[in-house]
């Protein structure tokens, strides 16, 4: 901010910056200025006048809230006239105003009203008038409930979802006293809101109240309210749960600290009822005669115990595999990568990392020596350029994608790349609609176009790029075929797009990119990422802050599973297990001999379950997976998993994957756990237990440490997670320097070498993270995909998430409220196509493909091209996977989840 | 021939400050002279703002109607002007005289009663509107004539 000077508010020296909020200056210190439609995080309205006050030199009394305040202004707060004159305001307000009340919300205007002594309705002057006009209650939506008899027409829901949230689906109908708020045109479901209660958050009365548990919540009846990190996607906002009675009641984003200064998207607001679900798993179960039966721990235990030795004795160390789970904490994926390497001997641990950024990290470690993202949250507000690809932000990052349309409000320039249309077009400069599988083509056009027009950054090339020129002149030359004619031809992109794109990318002082899954998740998924990485560097849009590369990471915990060694690669901190020193150093603090150390890589997700087929996997250990969902090719899924002898599935639900279990094991949900996550941006941030385990369910990592003992080879014991958090800041470099006590508030970004450090926004900023500080250029061509349309399979079908479910959708699923929003499988088809084959929307279709087939329905939408599909894969009742290949890009060994050749069949009832 | 909505659209840049312009071509264009939910629609899509920024628009200003009307809209000027020279007089004979209360339409589709704010016609009071035809020096003889004209008038049209 500006330069420092100092005011006076009723005769108190206060020293602040020039330009400073009046209202909240006065707040800030101590002087408690009434007000009702001024927040912190809103513009300054002025509507209810209650924080007039007198500034010396003014005529007349003033809004506090609309002052920027400037050198030596001399401000009266408080006396008889303007404390008389905030009583009648107030007065005249509650004669118009519901005093109603269920004690379901915090109600800052009743407050206000006993401050004032006029609650009680026999000190009021005025008599209420609420009977002389209409009041209206929407309660239409399956999260809120608008009554307008409680609205004091304050704006800030209309300001909340506008300015924090970039939405501006609010607004106001009729005029004068009788206005109220509406979505829509006066009904809220029917209205573009998305749920994500940002304005019930900001209401200073009970006008738009939660509707789930408003039955049973009694904020006076509160017992605990504890922050902790929402268990959906990437983002890692801060939560604060409240607890009544031993029971989630509320879920709200906590203010002042990042990523999310208390902004939540619908399913971290209200997607928390999985936790207390009856559906939880409470006992261990055992499959005895086809049937689950309910075991004690010893017995389950036991059981794992003796099977696992015995096929280690059989088959030896390396028949046995883990997956790990991104849902899970940082403590329980170190205890489990470290029991698989220690107990089991192998490296054969892996998760679904590998089908989700494997690519981008590849490329990203090779290009440039780090695969997380290397900026921070703000930025995607402040930078000038984003360069969207394959991420469909506002879906599936709401959080991060509020940052982007706060940027845009503000001029930030969005390019879209994306062959399907997402919802952050409406804020987009240029969309970019590829066809399916052509990234390569289309970035390497943008690339010439950038090299041809000498839009390149030249000290950028000769000082940060390994071989300098030499790298240079090599893309240069291979990308010389791909004149803007050529690009267009492959991609279908109209060439004067991607010319305005290439130039505004590189043109502006700062450009990001956020790549997602649609770039990821294809056979060429690392060149897809070389490419983008490529155009990146010779722009010279990394190593400054507000420029580079982010991955934004799908689920809660994607990047510290992998940051604490959940792979069959790396230790902890991206540690290569194929080197003798590093071994040494693991093995020493582990305290095992250097020798048990397996030096061989392991297998990947998807090797893991061909292997199985093969018999060469014999036993499987998962714990908070659902790879019978989430995998490619699930009906060869499922026949691995059927020939393994024997299968350990640790999760709080049953599962897709659970029916293939020998033993299931009761496992405790983020709600009931200590523990950190990583997010997007590299954040560490605490996880902190809420409520107890349901019945018998045990935390993951103490099940592990148990099991490991009685395998006969006990590992290191702890007696909590911060002491496993110790080893792990011992183990990984870049965490070296967290500590629970310094996470308490807010997350600290990685790297983070010291104690005394304060954590790295942005990477990058002096040298990369390569042997030789240089990035590295990638030169790749465009490779035409193996899977191609023919008259049997007519339609390429990409596959994505939305909004309201998650993942396999275990846990989003058990939530009424985000069900209420989204709960049936459909498919995307273009009209044209529709035309040509007689389809109706809504009808039931069969998509087939070589692999397998499904059921869903047919949803006709311009939102795909001719000859495209998309389908939502969260709906385990219409299995994306079963039509999609296990082919894997040759370097990260992801599948191509995106791209899938299949007919659609109308199923005739 | 009526213009249909997206032909509306295409005369204006998608910006918002068009949204009063293409809200009245509408409005004429539609055959009961109000503002159907399905082309509200088309607006918001087309100028990229919520519905109910629209829909406030369309509440705020009476000129809109989100119900059909009738083929004659009666605006009865309640300025305190008009109101002191009797316009309550020429309200109660209009209801009389259409059988409908203010803010109907007649069951035959041929007049809608609304009152408007200052018509800006006080030299002459009590002043209404039919359509774009203004009324003034109103009594409730006048008025007789008047609705009759416009009944005949339709009923000649007609045949």
């Amino acid at each position: 901010m500006s330069e420092r000077i100092t005011i006076t508010i009723d005769g108190k020296q206060i020293n602040t910056f020039k330009g400073a909020n009046l209202l909240r200056v006065a707040k800030d210190n101590g002087i408690p200025i009434p007000s009702l439609c001024y927040h912190k995080k809103l513009s300054p309205t002025g509507a209810c006048r209650l924080c007039l006050v007198k500034i010396a030199g003014t005529n007349g009394l003033t809004a506090s809230c609309t002052v920027q305040v400037k050198e030596g202004i001399d401000v009266i707060a408080f006396d008889d006239e303007l404390e008389i004159l905030r009583k009648n305001l107030l007065d005249y307000l509650v004669s118009e105003y519901s005093e109603e009340n269920d004690n379901s919300y915090h109600d800052e205007f009743w407050e206000l009203l006993k401050r004032y002594q006029i609650d009680d309705k026999l000190n009021r002057k005025y008599s209420s008038v609420k009977h002389l006009f209409k009041t209206q209650l929407d309660d239409s939506s399956p999260v809120l409930t608008y009554d307008s008899s409680k609205c004091i027409k304050c704006f800030r829901c209309i300001k909340a979802c506008e300015e924090v949230q970039g939405k501006s689906v609010l607004s106001f109908t009729d005029r004068g006293i009788s206005s109220y708020i509406i979505g829509g045109f006066g009904v809220w479901n029917e209205s573009e809101c998305d749920g994500c209660g940002e304005c019930i958050q900001l209401c200073p009365t009970g006008a738009l109240v939660e509707k789930p548990h408003r039955n049973e919540i009694d904020i006076n009846k509160i017992d605990a309210k504890i922050k902790t990190t929402c268990p959906y996607c990437g983002v890692g906002c801060q939560i604060e749960l409240w607890v009544q009675n031993g029971k989630i009641v509320r879920s709200i984003g906590v203010e002042n600290v990042m990523p999310n200064d208390g902004r939540l998207c619908v399913k971290g607001r209200f997607g928390y009822d999985f936790i207390q679900s009856k559906d939880r798993l409470i006992n261990p179960l055992i499959k005895k005669n086809g049937k689950f039966e309910e075991a004690s721990w010893d017995e389950a235990l036991d059981l794992i115990a003796f099977k696992f030795n015995e096929v280690i004795e059989k088959y030896g160390n390396e028949s046995l595999a883990g997956y790990s789970s991104a849902k899970c904490t940082n403590e329980d994926n170190y205890i489990f990568q470290k029991f698989i390497r220690t107990v089991f001997g192998n490296n054969n641990i892996d998760y679904c990392t590998r089908l989700c950024h494997a690519s981008t990290v590849t490329a990203m470690l090779r290009s440039i020596g780090d695969g997380a993202g290397s900026n921070s949250i703000e930025d995607f507000e402040t930078t000038d350029c984003l360069l969207v690809t394959g991420n469909n932000i506002i879906e599936t990052h709401p959080i991060t994608a509020t940052y982007v349309k706060r940027g845009v409000a503000k001029g930030m320039q969005v390019i879209i790349i994306d062959p399907k249309w997402t919802p952050l077009v409406k804020y987009a400069k240029l969309w970019l609609q590829p066809r399916l599988g052509t990234d390569v083509a289309l970035l390497n056009g943008m690339i010439r176009y950038i090299i041809h027009n000498e839009l390149i950054d030249k000290n950028f090339i000769s000082n940060k790029i390994d071989r300098g020129w030499d790298a240079f002149e090599e893309l240069k030359s291979l990308t010389d075929k791909y004149t803007a004619d050529y690009t267009e031809e492959i991609t279908g992109v109209p060439q004067e797009k991607i010319i305005e794109a290439a130039r505004i990318y590189a043109t502006s002082p700062t450009s990001m990119i956020a790549t997602g899954m649609g770039m990821s998740q294809q056979v060429t998924g690392t060149n897809n990422v070389f490419s983008l990485i490529n155009m990146m560097l010779i722009c010279g849009q990394i190593g400054k802050e507000r420029a580079g590369i982010d991955p934004p990471r799908g689920q809660n915990n994607v990047q510290g599973a992998t940051d604490v060694g959940a792979s069959p690669i790396n230790y902890p901190g991206y540690i290569p297990i194929g080197n003798d020193e590093n071994r040494r150093k693991v093995a020493g603090i582990w305290g095992v001999p250097f020798e048990s150390l397996s030096a061989k890589p392991g297998l990947t997700t998807v090797e893991i379950a061909k292997a199985a087929y093969d018999g060469k996997i014999k036993a499987l250990y998962i714990m908070g997976e659902n790879p019978m969902v989430t995998d490619p090719n699930l009906n060869h899924v499922k026949n691995a998993f059927e020939k393994l002898d024997f299968v350990v599935v640790q999760d709080i639900f049953q599962t897709e994957t659970t029916a293939y279990a020998d033993v299931i094991l009761p496992a405790a949900s983020f709600a009931e756990k200590n523990g950190t996550f990583v997010n997007s941006d590299r954040r560490v941030l605490r996880v902190r237990k809420v409520v107890d385990s349901p019945g018998l369910a045990r935390q993951d990592w103490q099940i592990i440490q148990e099991m490991a003992q009685r395998m006969g080879k006990p590992m290191k014991a702890f007696r909590d997670e911060s002491e496993i958090f110790d080893e792990i800041a011992a183990v990984t470099p870049m965490m070296a320097g967290v500590r629970y006590n310094r996470i308490e508030n807010e997350g600290i970004q990685w790297p983070c070498p010291g104690e005394n450090h304060p954590g790295t926004s942005t990477l990058f900023l002096e040298k990369f993270n390569t042997p030789n500080g240089k990035a590295k250029l990638n030169p790749v061509d465009y490779i035409a995909q193996n899977e191609k349309v023919n008259i049997d399979y007519p339609f390429l079908l990409n596959s994505g998430r939305i909004l309201y479910q998650y993942h396999s959708a275990t846990m989003s699923r058990k939530n009424n409220s985000l069900n209420a929003f989204a709960n049936e499988s459909y498919v995307l088809m273009n009209p044209a196509d529709a035309y040509k084959n007689n389809f109706q929307n809504g009808i039931k279709v069969k998509l087939v493909s070589e692999r397998g087939e499904l059921q869903t329905i047919l949803q006709i939408s311009d939102e795909v091209l001719e000859g495209e599909l998309f389908m939502p894969w969260h709906f385990s009742e219409s299995p994306v996977n079963n039509l999609t290949r296990d082919e894997l890009d040759p370097l990260s060994k992801i599948a191509p989840l995106k791209l899938s050749a299949c007919r659609v069949e109308r199923v005739m009832f | 021939m009526k213009i249909m909505t997206e032909e509306i659209l295409l005369k204006y840049k998608p910006q918002k400050n068009n949204l009063l312009q293409i809200l009245h071509e509408i409005q004429t264009e539609q055959p009961h002279q109000y503002l159907p939910e399905t082309e509200l629609r088309k607006v918001s899509k087309y100028l990229n703002i919520s519905m109910s920024s629209v829909y406030g628009v369309v509440s705020y200003y009476t000129m809109f109607s989100i119900k059909p009307r009738g083929k004659f809209i009666v605006r009865l000027c309640q300025s305190p002007v008009c109101d002191m020279l009797g316009s309550q007089l020429i309200a109660n004979k209009l209801k009389e005289l259409l059988q409908i209360d203010f803010n109907e339409t007649t069951s035959d589709g041929l007049f809608t009663l609304e009152f408007s704010e200052c018509l800006g016609l006080c030299a002459n009071k009590p002043s209404m509107m039919i359509n774009k035809q203004a009324y003034t020096g109103l009594n409730v003889d006048v008025i007789e004539l008047i609705i009759n004209d416009l009944r005949n008038e339709s009923k000649n049209s007609d045949n």
